[in-house]
């Protein structure tokens, strides 16, 4: 399955958050993390590595992979961390919201609150 | 930022290529590259075969290869983009605030660099406001640009851009077919009298065709504006329509006042509108506005055609040039040229776009000051870039130090830029601050009618001079430093033993080209002021041909509504010449017409009894016979005029000189007989020539005196007199006198202006004189500028061989010998510049040339006095850091090292 619109990003930044990853180490959290739910394009992963890096939420520079291949290592910066820490806290609130609409058992509008 | 993390740029600094937008496509490919291949590799270590773990690789790129390679470009790209532009942000900032640390450590220069950027700076943003505002904004009138100044001209009258006449006007509007509309006003404001709120009250009054507004596309703020058929006595009523300003000071803001009547020149007339706030048409300051309220049967009566006193205005059609609509006036005025040879036959035509028109003979004294306040700008630049060049070289191995050490040249370039820059800057903010005053100042200072001083502001032109000025004095401060700071090799500098007396050899050389530059300009500079205060100063010599000196002009217009015969008239103007000479303090009175050297003149053509009509024009005035005895004018010939030259009497005239030498060379003028038509006819009034006076200059001293007639006023009345009075003493102070007795004559009566002659004298000089102080004004700060710069560079160089200096004294040199050795350099260097500033002056006067009365734009005076005493004043300069220098204790001086 694909993910939601906006939440790759955070999700990047999630799994920057234990250290410096390479692109693949990204895709491979997220996938083995979700348990295979979610699956991530390599091209839609390095768009989101860029637009972060643009946004200097993410730091980069080249190193080698235990494959003994050059990659490029993503860390977090000072920015991105704060920024994570924001989008997740409107994450959980969005999931949660939706969570609550998923589980409602009426249609009547005023009901509700 | 914590402490151990590597800042991303400097990161991505060492990983070298990262900067072109190529090598970040190739980065992406490799990436994505990477991306695959470990995903490969971890599917073939779950047992995956190979070539079903890269298919499999492949697939979850996510489109194919060459697609997703596409955007994994652009996004790349776009980072690397967004990424430079924030480092170089950073950098500048970092280089803003190291410049703001080393101006601080040296706040005497900081201090010096920022006044002498502030002051021109300010001068500038002063004089490009009037530049903005006359020259630059469009009219604020609806589709300005279509707007067009209609004129007539006669070569044999030496006429040009000259008023038109009123038929010949209504003949282009409606033949020409070029024009949407044209309107006319007289160049001329009349006067009304307010009677009826508080004290009688002169108000100034403007005659337009009722079109005039419309035309213009101003609409009222309250009531109306004319309609275009009030252009005539039979399309209504008159009514007046009032300037804001005046219903706002006057009136007191009524709004119930449009519909009602006031009491103007003692006739009851409709206020029909108020004008928006803040119209206001270039050269017409008046109160009230009415129409010119002509007759339909004027059309075809001579005057019509033949008084040429319209300015007249037009807009042009959609579509149509300028071209265009001057062939289509030509064919009219050839038309009017054959069916009207008596009047049309010398009479040519021609237009201008309105705004050119209006700028007219005040866009060359501005254009003349915006270039010295440039020029001064300049000179101030260069005076900055040598202090800073000064700075630099003294930290010549600092800046070796750090390229030996890795920093980028490119840096160090930016860092001495950012200094500039931020000079610059900062004496940008406090020019505009000085500007701002200045504007003040101009619009205080100016001589009346020649800014318009209500509209100069500091508008968003204004704040992008100056940033551009300040931003191109950022570039011309820092060039010279960052030019030689670039060229010299650190491993040369780091030799030179610490010894920083022999570095900056060709700082040196830098500062020498700059000041010379400097005082070339300020040379050109001064030479303009020089020219143009000399040609003010001969203006001021010129006799006008009258004595001006304690005489009292009082001007006054009758209101014809309640003057409305010759008799009343001339009865008030007799009793009250008669009463002014018996003022406590007078010597003589005397009535004119007009004043000499005031802004208006009458002039008519002429024709000689006996002769063959004149293509020439005179100008004619109505006097009293005590007006040469009160202006001290001489009588050459014949007799002055009497109180027997009486309306009933035989038509008598004087004439002036030179319209004696002009018409009757060898020839007895008295007894000749003359009239105001070039062509006589039955009903012409032939004057007898009494006497020969002498020339007075009409218009202003820098024209000659023209052919002038002078008639007995009562043989010619108007309404409007100008009463002198020749005083013992101080004729001001007979000026209360003189208010009271014409309120105890006609108590409703408003008096127009009271001057003294010498006030009118001087007003008549007072653009001439506004220029001259001016220029001065900025030639003397670039002198300033210039001659400190000399010290500025002696003196650097005097430190540099005190060393020198103090081993040959001690050798036993005499004072002056050892001075002479750094004197020699600032005289040489200043030398070379005059010699340039002399060359840039002979192309930059010819441009003041019109502006010059009797002073060639190379005039040898001030061509040899200036060059002389700039050399003269840069050798003192030059001489005391010497004579200092000198002067200190050679065994000091030796072991200063």
């Amino acid at each position: 399955m694909a993910l939601l619109k906006g939440t790759l990003d955070v999700l990047v930044l999630k799994a920057l958050s234990f250290g410096p990853l390479h692109g693949f180490e990204i895709t491979r959290w997220i996938e083995d993390g979700s348990g295979g739910e979610f699956t991530i394009e390599s091209a839609a992963l390095l768009q989101a590595l860029h637009r972060l890096e643009e946004r200097r939420l993410l730091g980069a520079e080249w190193g080698i992979t235990e494959n003994n291949r050059r990659a490029r290592y993503y860390s977090l910066t000072p920015a991105g961390r704060a920024h994570l820490r924001t989008e997740t806290a409107a994450l959980r609130n969005s999931v949660a919201a939706l969570a609550g609409l998923l589980n409602a058992r009426t249609a009547s509008l005023a009901a509700g609150r | 930022m914590k402490p151990g993390e590597i800042r991303a740029g400097v990161r991505r600094l060492f990983e070298l290529a990262v900067r072109r937008p190529e090598r970040a496509a190739a980065d992406a490919d490799a990436e994505l590259q990477s991306l695959v291949d470990e995903q490969a590799l971890y599917l073939m270590a779950r047992g995956m075969p190979e070539a079903a773990a890269r298919g499999e690789a492949l697939r979850r790129v996510g489109g194919t290869l060459s697609e997703s390679g596409a955007r994994v470009h652009r996004s790349a790209e776009q980072r690397e983009r967004r990424l430079k532009l924030h480092e170089w942000l950073e950098d500048l900032v970092a280089d803003l605030r190291y410049a703001v640390r080393t101006l601080r450590r040296s706040p005497a220069l900081a201090g010096a660099a920022l006044l002498t950027l502030a002051l021109p700076i300010g001068a500038n943003t002063a004089i490009f406001s009037a530049v903005s505002a006359v020259l630059l904004r469009p009219l604020p009138f609806r589709d300005p640009a279509r707007l067009v100044m209609l004129w007539e001209e006669n070569p044999d009258f030496h006429w040009h851009q000259a008023d038109a006449a009123p038929a010949n006007m209504l003949d282009w509007k409606e033949q020409a077919g070029v024009f949407s509309d044209v309107a006319g006003y007289p160049d001329f404001a009349g006067t009304a009298t307010l009677t009826g709120y508080g004290e009688p009250r002169l108000l100034n009054a403007q005659p337009v065709t009722g079109n005039f507004f419309d035309l213009l596309g101003i609409r009222a703020a309250l009531g109306r504006t004319f309609r275009d058929a009030e252009t005539w006595r039979d399309g209504g009523p008159p009514g007046v329509v009032l300037s804001h300003r005046a219903w706002r000071d006057v009136f007191g803001a009524d709004r119930g006042l449009v519909g009602r009547s006031v009491q103007l020149g003692g006739r009851a007339t409709e206020v029909i509108g108020v004008l928006p706030e803040g119209f206001a048409f270039p050269g017409l300051e008046a109160d009230v506005w009415q129409t010119v309220r002509w007759d339909r049967s004027d059309r075809a009566q001579i005057w019509f055609r033949r008084a040429h006193w319209l300015r007249v205005i037009g807009r042009l059609k959609p579509g149509v040039t300028l071209g265009g609509a001057d062939a289509a006036l030509q064919a009219v005025v050839t038309r009017l040229k054959r069916d009207y040879p008596v009047t049309n036959i010398h009479m040519g035509a021609g237009l201008t776009p309105l705004h050119e028109f209006l700028a007219g003979n005040t866009k060359l004294p501005l254009l003349v000051m915006f270039g010295a306040v440039a020029t001064l700008l300049l000179i101030a630049c260069a005076n900055v870039a040598n202090l800073l060049l000064v700075r630099a070289a003294g930290r010549e191995r600092e800046a070796a130090l750090r390229l030996a050490l890795g920093a980028g040249r490119g840096r160090l370039l930016r860092q001495a830029l950012a200094e500039s820059l931020l000079l610059a800057g900062l004496g940008g903010a406090a020019g505009l601050g000085l500007g701002w005053w200045g504007v003040r100042m101009l619009a205080a200072l100016q001589p009346e009618g020649m800014l318009p001083v209500h509209d100069i502001t500091l508008s968003w032109r204004v704040l992008l001079y100056v940033s551009g000025a300040a931003a191109l004095s950022a570039l011309l401060c820092g060039a010279a430093p960052m030019l030689w700071t670039g060229r010299r090799v650190p491993a040369d500098v780091l030799r030179d033993e610490g010894r920083t007396a022999s570095g900056g050899r060709r700082a040196r050389h830098w500062g020498d080209v700059l000041l010379a530059s400097q005082v070339a300009l300020a040379l050109t500079l001064t030479l303009g002021a020089g020219l143009l205060v000399r040609s003010y100063l001969r203006l001021q010599r010129v006799g006008p041909g009258f004595d001006s000196h304690n005489v009292l002009a009082v001007q006054l217009t009758l209101p014809g509504t309640r003057y409305d015969s010759t008799r009343k008239v001339l009865a008030f103007y007799a009793e009250l010449e008669r009463q002014a000479r018996a003022l406590p303090g007078a010597e003589a009175a005397a009535l004119v017409s007009l004043v000499p050297l005031g802004p208006s003149s009458w002039s008519s053509q002429m024709a000689i009894a006996g002769r063959q009509p004149i293509d020439g024009q005179v100008v004619h005035r109505e006097l009293s016979p005590e007006y040469q005895r009160v202006m001290r004018v001489p009588l050459l010939r014949g007799r002055l005029l009497s109180e027997a030259d009486r309306q009933d009497a035989p038509y008598v005239v004087l004439i002036n000189e030179t319209l004696a030498r002009t018409y009757f060379r060898g020839e007895d003028p008295l007894g000749q007989r003359l009239i105001f038509d070039r062509v006589p006819d039955s009903t012409s009034n032939w004057r007898t020539v009494v006497g020969v006076v002498g020339d007075e200059r009409q218009s202003s001293l820098a024209v000659d005196p023209q052919p002038e007639i002078l008639e007995p006023y009562p043989q010619e009345s108007r309404n409007g007199m100008t009463l002198l009075i020749r005083t013992a003493n101080d004729p001001a102070s007979l000026a209360p006198a003189a208010r009271r007795l014409v309120a105890r004559l006609d108590p409703l009566l408003a008096i127009s202006s009271i001057k003294t002659m010498d006030e009118v004298r001087s007003q008549s000089l007072a653009r001439d004189r506004f220029l001259a102080v001016l220029m001065l004004a900025f030639a003397g700060v670039g002198m300033v500028l210039g001659i400190v710069g000399v010290y500025g560079v002696v003196a650097q160089l005097a430190r540099r061989r005190m060393r020198e200096m103090g081993i040959r004294i001690a050798l036993g040199a005499r004072g002056m010998q050892v001075q002479w050795l750094v004197v020699r350099h600032g005289v040489t260097v200043t030398g070379i510049g005059i010699g340039l500033g002399l060359l840039l002056a002979l192309a930059a006067t010819r441009v003041i040339r019109t502006l010059l009365f009797q002073v060639a734009p190379i005039d040898p005076l001030t061509f040899m006095a200036v060059p002389v005493l700039v050399l003269l004043t840069a050798g003192l300069a030059s001489w005391l850091p010497a004579a200092r220098a000198s002067r200190a204790d050679p065994c000091q001086v030796l072991r200063m090292d």
